[in-house]
């Protein structure tokens, strides 16, 4: 638990402090995302946690000590820190950079080595490949995995996070935001994660403190923040698509609807009856293994009526609206439109679990503004 | 010219002469490095900075002034010998020394100190660890320079009798005996040439392998 209090940093020679009388409690085990346009504070915030920058006025406590009374190289040492510009070694071994911090606790050396290797792999690298490079030799993305490694090396409670994932191409940022979350479930460290991107800030974190002019304009959770921006200026900054954003909390599985009307590839004509029976407008398809191969609606079982070459070729262009039940509400959107159709099914593994339409979408947020 | 007059220049005098040229070398530089390193990190500390411009200016100026005329003035001070002409070549050698530290530690980026630091290493265990391994290749290319300086100007410190190669050089002069000059003057460049690909090569193996 990290809390803030009363914060205030006025560097000399400017008339507005860069962080004015803040005061934010961060939860343990949660990611914290600080956000706001430059300057407004988020970077001078997380650096007075482990004291790079020492506040005019205020007191930070963790797990309720005073940081100031602590030595801050001591400090820092506790506290996991990772920077955009990453600033790996670049004199030494991917190794030895990772190991920086143990040796600053006098490890033994095979236990330094052991983590070195363990935290290779939990990086999803390559040890024998990795460990004796110079950082040169690395990507940007397998760089930033080494200096989120070497933050992690003596295990932490607390990560500091300065845009960690603000110098590598989009691709790569989706990636390690995506496997740093998968890990952040297993580590549960209380993180302090600085973006100025709102999308990144909503995907990776479990609050969201939003900043602007050195204050802090509103905290909560990003369903909250995008359910009920406090004022225009969070409006403003989350975008006026802050429900389409809002969909990024939803997986598929949440919003889907049973399957009701299963029916063979080959009895494409007694669709219309099944659909009936079953009182739904679309019937699913099998295909001779049992497999799921497309949908059919009885809009389209009118336009064709007895024209099975039509039905079939209609049917065929439903073939690949399928996805997982993991995918989030937006990719499940945009496929929706990409293969023009009014279902998608939902798969887990291979089995078809549920569908997905438009309007179970709009129901779904819909509803969630309401609770 | 005769052969008779090289053999001798080469095997009787040179061998001597170059070791007591290698010692007035080895000792300035060794007296350089201790003084300009030290003086170098110390003005590169934020703290200290102001300084910086004006001991530059001050070892521009120290080493403006001529080799010779620096053994004249300390002269009377220091007497004949080895220490006159080691201060005179110290002065010489000070500036590319501090210059290139300095600008070496600066050049370290900050991102890596700010990391460096946020990790807890304290500001001894950055300098030494961080900045002064970074800053090397740049303070060895000074001290590089300065040595290729110490081995020519040195020469002229056999006027005051401490020996060397110039001996040669001044003995041939005064002789009329070419072949002790080109011994002289060709030793004194294949020790500046060696001396200069030595610690060239010691640069290019402690750099870290960079992007390419």
């Amino acid at each position: 638990m990290i809390e803030l209090k009363q914060i205030t940093k006025q560097y000399p020679g400017q008339a507005m402090p860069a962080v004015d009388q803040l005061s934010l409690s961060i939860p343990e085990g949660e990611i914290c995302v600080l956000v706001g346009p430059s300057g407004c504070g988020k970077s001078t915030t997380l650096r007075m946690i482990n004291r790079m920058i020492e506040p005019t006025s205020g007191i930070i406590k963790i797990n309720g000590n005073d940081v100031s009374n602590t030595d801050p190289d001591h400090l820092r040492m506790g506290i996991g820190y990772v920077i955009q510009q990453i600033g790996l070694l670049p004199h030494r071994t991917i190794a030895e950079n990772i190991a920086i911090v143990p040796r600053l606790y006098k490890w033994p050396k095979d236990k330094i080595k052991k983590r070195v290797e363990e935290l290779i792999v939990m990086m999803g690298l390559d040890p024998e490949k990795t460990r004796d490079k110079y950082p040169s030799q690395l990507s940007g993305g397998q760089m930033q995995r080494v200096g989120v490694a070497r933050a992690m090396a003596v295990d932490p409670p607390i990560m500091l996070m300065d845009e960690p994932f603000g110098a590598v191409d989009p691709i790569a940022r989706t990636h390690l935001q995506d496997e740093f979350l998968r890990l952040q479930k297993e580590i549960k460290k209380t993180i302090v994660f600085v973006t100025h991107d709102i999308n990144e800030a909503i995907k990776m974190g479990n609050k969201i403190a939003i900043f602007n002019a050195g204050k802090l304009v509103q905290f909560g959770t990003p369903e909250e923040i995008l359910t009920n921006p406090i004022n225009e200026f969070v409006e403003n900054f989350i975008g006026h698509d802050r429900v389409v954003k809002k969909l990024n909390l939803f997986h598929a599985a949440e919003a889907m609807q049973p399957v009701r009307c299963l029916v063979h590839e080959n009895e494409l004509l007694n669709a219309a009856q099944k659909m009936k029976d079953t009182g739904t407008e679309v019937a699913f398809l099998l295909n001779e293994v049992g497999k799921s191969c497309g949908h059919i609606t009885l809009a389209d079982l009118k336009e064709f009526g007895e024209d099975l070459v039509g039905l079939r070729k209609k049917v065929l262009r439903t073939e690949k609206a399928f996805v997982q039940s993991t995918t989030s509400l937006p990719d499940a959107l945009s496929l929706l439109l990409e293969y023009d159709v009014d279902y998608l099914g939902i798969l887990k593994g291979e089995e078809l679990r549920g569908m997905l339409s438009f309007k179970d979408i709009r129901k779904h947020v819909y509803r969630k503004e309401g609770d | 010219m005769t052969w008779e007059n090289f053999r001798f220049a080469l095997v009787e005098k040179a061998p001597e002469a170059l070791l007591e040229h290698s010692l007035i070398v080895l000792i300035t530089i060794i007296i350089a490095i201790l003084i300009s390193v030290p003086l170098g990190i110390f003005l590169s500390r934020p703290k200290f900075k102001k300084f910086g411009l004006i001991t530059l200016n001050l070892l521009n100026i120290l080493q403006a002034i001529p080799g010779l005329a620096i053994i004249a003035l300390a002269l009377p001070i220091l007497g004949l010998g080895m220490k006159p002409a080691v201060l005179a070549l110290l002065f010489q050698s000070l500036l590319p020394i501090v210059r290139n530290t300095i600008a070496g530690l600066i050049g370290v980026s900050s991102d890596i100190k700010e990391a460096a630091s946020g990790m807890g290493m304290s500001r001894g265990k950055i300098l030494l660890e961080v900045e002064l391994p970074l800053a090397m290749p740049i303070i060895l290319s000074g001290i590089r320079t300065a040595t290729v300086y110490v081995v020519s100007m040195g020469t002229l410190a056999s006027l005051i009798g401490a020996g060397g190669l110039g001996n040669l050089i001044m003995g041939g002069l005064s002789l009329f005996r070419p072949e002790y000059l080109i011994v002289g003057a060709g030793l004194g460049a294949i020790m500046a040439i060696l001396l200069d690909r030595m610690l060239s090569y010691l640069e290019f193996r402690i750099t870290p392998p960079s992007v390419g």
